[in-house]
């Protein structure tokens, strides 16, 4: 089997004396759309902000295309291909929707060349037409889309999105989930975060529960729709599925 | 070994003072979130205000202390209702400027009212100390050292055993908190201010029996209190009293090894390692 | 502003010293408030793009002061080479700095800088054998030239300030259109954001301060062979210095291209005319005004002099000018 994009070992976190991931093992292959589920304070974020570097993590190990960038930190992580959105959105609030994105593109290249790419992953969510306007005037959807479009100029192989569709509305959703769907056919890795559970069902290859910073279950949607354990701790109470 | 422990004494003596100033300080950022950079020219009112006490009125110094905290309980009050007030909000830069100004306003304001002479009181007890085995506590210092660790446990006290103190801190906490279980929050920012200034104009009355006061009396003590500040962890006043004392052992004992202008470097260097290292203080905040 | 308006602010610049006495006192204040607009273009590097408040900038302009005054007093270089030598010291002293200062934010990297430079202070101070001490060092004179930046008149020196502060704010152009600028403002408005899309935020910060100690610290050389005489209090002084730079650069727009020619045109002059028109009067008074309208600007104006004449701007011409937009992104 060939080495997978994304692996992680044995990953924990412990935060004084919350432990806030515990074992955390998992891997994603090139090209896989895999869904984190799991309620509200399971460790999904944390998850993320470990693997991008953000948390130093207090054991195990992650690994990018079979190199360890295990304690890296995140500028190099992103420079690998790693990086993430961030929940509540983090734009830089003063500059405008290009310059944003466009600081994203300076991992690889000049301003000059990194603006013409910036554009173009601005038409890639389909919000060029706010290029010029402040980051700090935008609505909350407007905001997650520049945050993925931020996100992937960086020319990411694996990229993290943290509860993007919030907000959202269902034809909005549906053309996030195409947008997926797209990057996917380009070669790219998506691990999403999500709680619209329509959306993760209808566009994960698989789906990781997690639950008390644990991984409980791993399979693909209609597996994890049925597991008992994920049923009891996560879906059964708040959805039908 | 016996220069080093009355190094030391001598050191836990002026420490206590420095705990009871920077109280002051520490109780303004807790509570207002501002770093008062004038706060040391209060201490130089405090002294002039026993000064005057002294001299008019024949007042010792220690009790001329009790005046200058409720008079400059007073000014604070007000300066934080009129002035400080409107920048709580205000971004960083805005407050340091603010603090800058009042302190250039308040040294130059008493240039101008009470002139450059060095004025300085005279005590009965003044040149008298204790004798204790081989070691000496200069009676003026230990003076200063029990009155102020008396208005630091009073000020302790009120803090956890009274409602004010209550209030005090659940609005350092979360003043919107504080505002939603009936708290006059702007009272009591001003009440905060109006003590925290007013004790470490305590703190200069009652240093007048060993130091002179001077218009830029209060500049010297500038650095002294952030450090001890820091130190503590900017908010603690526990942290305080420890980083007082702390830095009043430094800054004695590095008297034995460094010639007396080096004294400060010495404070400075161990202030940045400090915010360097541990930038919420050694005790972390209270 | 556009080019065609710089080009000939700077054209109105070089024309004034003609309408004024050459050793007079008008251009005196003129020639100081171009060093100090420089000073507050290299404090905008850190303060205005980074986002940290340094309050510690007199470090390195008392390093550039002593650093060529010590090679020419003892060795006869030209302050050209001691200039250059005091950069790179300054430079290095930046670099020091930033190691602790690095993570600080806010008011506890506003103490930690105050607190760096007031080291200098002291040393400068103490160790007389080299810098002094307290007495202060006087800069040699020489045949007036400008290979020993040594003049007969303050015009000269005009002209001198004038292609600094020029120099200095291209630089500042080049780092606010480059990289450095976009990741500097990515570094400010979001650190860990920043990281995640891969800017380094250690490394931009540390550039960013090295670029600023170097400027200030050269800066520092052309205040020496201005006045000739200097001590530890003046050239490393918080208020004198550091506060002052800082506040010349709010006052005017923190960082913006024109912020700190703004905020020098208007407290250089204010404080000297403050100085000639109360010194006399009593002593003390001229910098309690001075505090005064510190306090003044700060509960006015707490956007700074660039925002409200772009107010005014906006209201007389209908159109927004456009320096501080351009500064900006």
């Amino acid at each position: 089997m060939n080495t997978p994009l994304l692996s992680v070992e044995g990953l924990s976190k412990r935060f004084g004396g919350l432990q806030a991931l515990s074992d955390v093992t998992f891997a994603v292959n090139t090209g896989e759309i895999v869904g984190l589920i799991g309620p509200n304070g399971a460790g999904k974020s944390t998850l993320f902000s470990t693997l991008v570097g953000l948390h130093r993590p207090s054991a195990g190990k992650v690994a990018l295309n079979g190199r360890d960038v295990t304690g890296l930190r995140p500028h190099v992580i992103a420079a690998n291909g790693l990086t993430k959105t961030f929940q509540n959105v983090s734009l830089f609030a003063g500059s405008s929707v290009l310059d944003n994105v466009l600081i994203g593109g300076l991992v690889h290249s000049r301003v000059a060349s990194a603006r013409g790419f910036a554009m173009d992953c601005l038409k890639r969510v389909g919000i060029s037409d706010i290029a010029q306007r402040s980051a700090g005037s935008l609505s909350f959807p407007e905001r997650a889309r520049v945050e993925v479009a931020r996100a992937l100029c960086t020319r990411p192989k694996v990229l993290l999105l943290d509860e993007v569709m919030a907000a959202l509305n269902t034809a909005e959703m549906d053309e996030v989930i195409g947008l997926i769907r797209d990057l996917r056919k380009d070669g790219l890795t998506v691990v999403i975060v999500e709680h619209h559970m329509r959306a993760i069902m209808s566009v994960c290859d698989r789906i990781f529960v997690l639950n008390f910073g644990q991984l409980i279950a791993d399979g693909p949607p209609a597996h994890i729709a049925r597991h008992p354990e994920v049923v009891e701790a996560y879906l059964g109470r708040e959805h039908d599925v | 070994m016996t220069s080093l422990v009355q190094a030391i004494i001598d050191g836990l003596m002026v420490g206590g003072v420095y705990a009871v100033i920077s109280i002051g300080l520490t109780l303004v950022f807790g509570v207002l979130g501002i770093v008062n950079f004038a706060q040391a020219e209060f201490l130089m009112l405090g002294m002039y205000i026993a000064y005057f006490a002294w001299a008019a009125l024949g007042l010792d110094p220690l009790a001329g202390a009790f005046l200058a905290f409720g008079i400059v309980f007073a000014l604070g009050y007000g300066l934080q209702r009129t002035i400080i007030q409107r920048v709580l909000k205000a971004p960083a830069v805005s407050q340091v400027f603010l603090t800058v100004g009042l302190l250039i306003v308040m040294e130059n304001g008493a240039l101008l009212a009470f002139g450059s002479q060095i004025r300085s009181v005279t005590t009965a007890y003044q040149t008298k100390s204790l004798q204790i085995g081989p070691f000496f506590v200069s009676l003026p210092y230990l003076a200063a050292f029990l009155m102020s660790i008396a208005s630091g446990v009073s000020l302790w006290w009120v803090l956890n055993r009274s409602w004010l103190g209550m209030a005090i801190r659940a609005t350092a906490i979360d003043p919107m908190a504080g505002r939603l279980i009936g708290i006059n929050i702007d009272r009591v920012m001003a009440i905060a201010f109006g003590l925290g200034v007013g004790l470490t104009a305590f703190g200069g009355a009652v240093v007048l029996p060993y130091l002179s006061v001077f218009p830029t009396a209060g500049s010297q003590f500038v650095v002294l209190m952030f450090t001890v500040a820091v130190l503590g962890g900017l908010g603690s006043v526990a942290g305080a009293v420890v980083g007082g004392l702390a830095v009043g052992v430094i800054t004695s004992v590095s008297a034995l090894m460094f010639p007396i202008q080096l004294q400060n470097l010495v404070l400075f260097l161990v202030f940045i390692a400090i915010l360097a290292l541990r930038p919420d203080g050694l005790m972390g905040r209270a | 502003m556009t080019m065609r308006q710089t080009f000939l602010l700077i054209c109105f610049a070089t024309l004034i010293p003609l309408a004024l006495e050459p050793n007079g006192y008008y251009i005196r204040i003129l020639t100081l408030a171009l060093l100090f607009a420089a000073l507050g273009q290299a404090w905008n590097i850190v303060g205005g793009l980074a986002g940290q408040m340094s309050l510690g900038h007199a470090a390195f302009f008392g390093l550039g002061a002593y650093t060529s005054t010590l090679l020419l007093i003892h060795f006869g270089i030209s302050p050209w080479i001691g200039m250059l030598a005091g950069g790179v010291l300054g430079g290095i002293a930046a670099f020091l700095l930033s190691l602790p200062t690095m993570r600080l934010k806010g008011h506890y990297f506003a103490l930690g800088t105050l607190a760096f430079a007031e080291v200098f202070r002291v040393i400068a101070n103490t160790w007389s054998s080299l810098t002094g001490g307290p007495v202060g060092l006087s800069v040699p004179f020489s045949e007036p030239s400008l290979a020993m930046l040594q003049f007969n008149e303050t015009r000269s020196y005009y002209y001198l300030m004038l292609a600094a502060f020029v120099a200095v704010s291209m630089i500042f152009v080049i780092i606010v259109q480059g990289r450095l600028g976009y990741r500097l403002r990515a570094v400010k408005e979001g650190p860990d954001a920043a990281e995640v899309i891969g800017v380094n935020t250690t490394r931009v910060k540390i550039h960013a301060a090295v670029i600023s100690g170097s400027l200030t610290a050269m800066l520092g050389t052309l205040y020496a062979q201005l006045n000739f005489f200097f001590d530890p209090d003046t050239v490393f002084g918080a208020l004198q210095i550091s506060i002052r730079i800082a506040l010349i650069v709010i006052v005017g727009g923190i960082g913006t291209l024109f912020g700190p020619l703004l905020g020098a045109l208007l407290i250089i002059p204010l404080e000297e005319f403050a100085n000639v028109m109360l010194a006399d009067r009593a002593a003390g008074l001229s910098q309690l005004t001075y505090g005064a309208l510190l306090m003044a600007i700060v509960l006015l104006q707490p956007q700074g002099l660039a925002e409200f004449a772009k107010k005014l701007a906006a209201r007389i011409s209908g159109k927004v000018m456009s320096s501080k937009t351009e500064a900006r992104t």
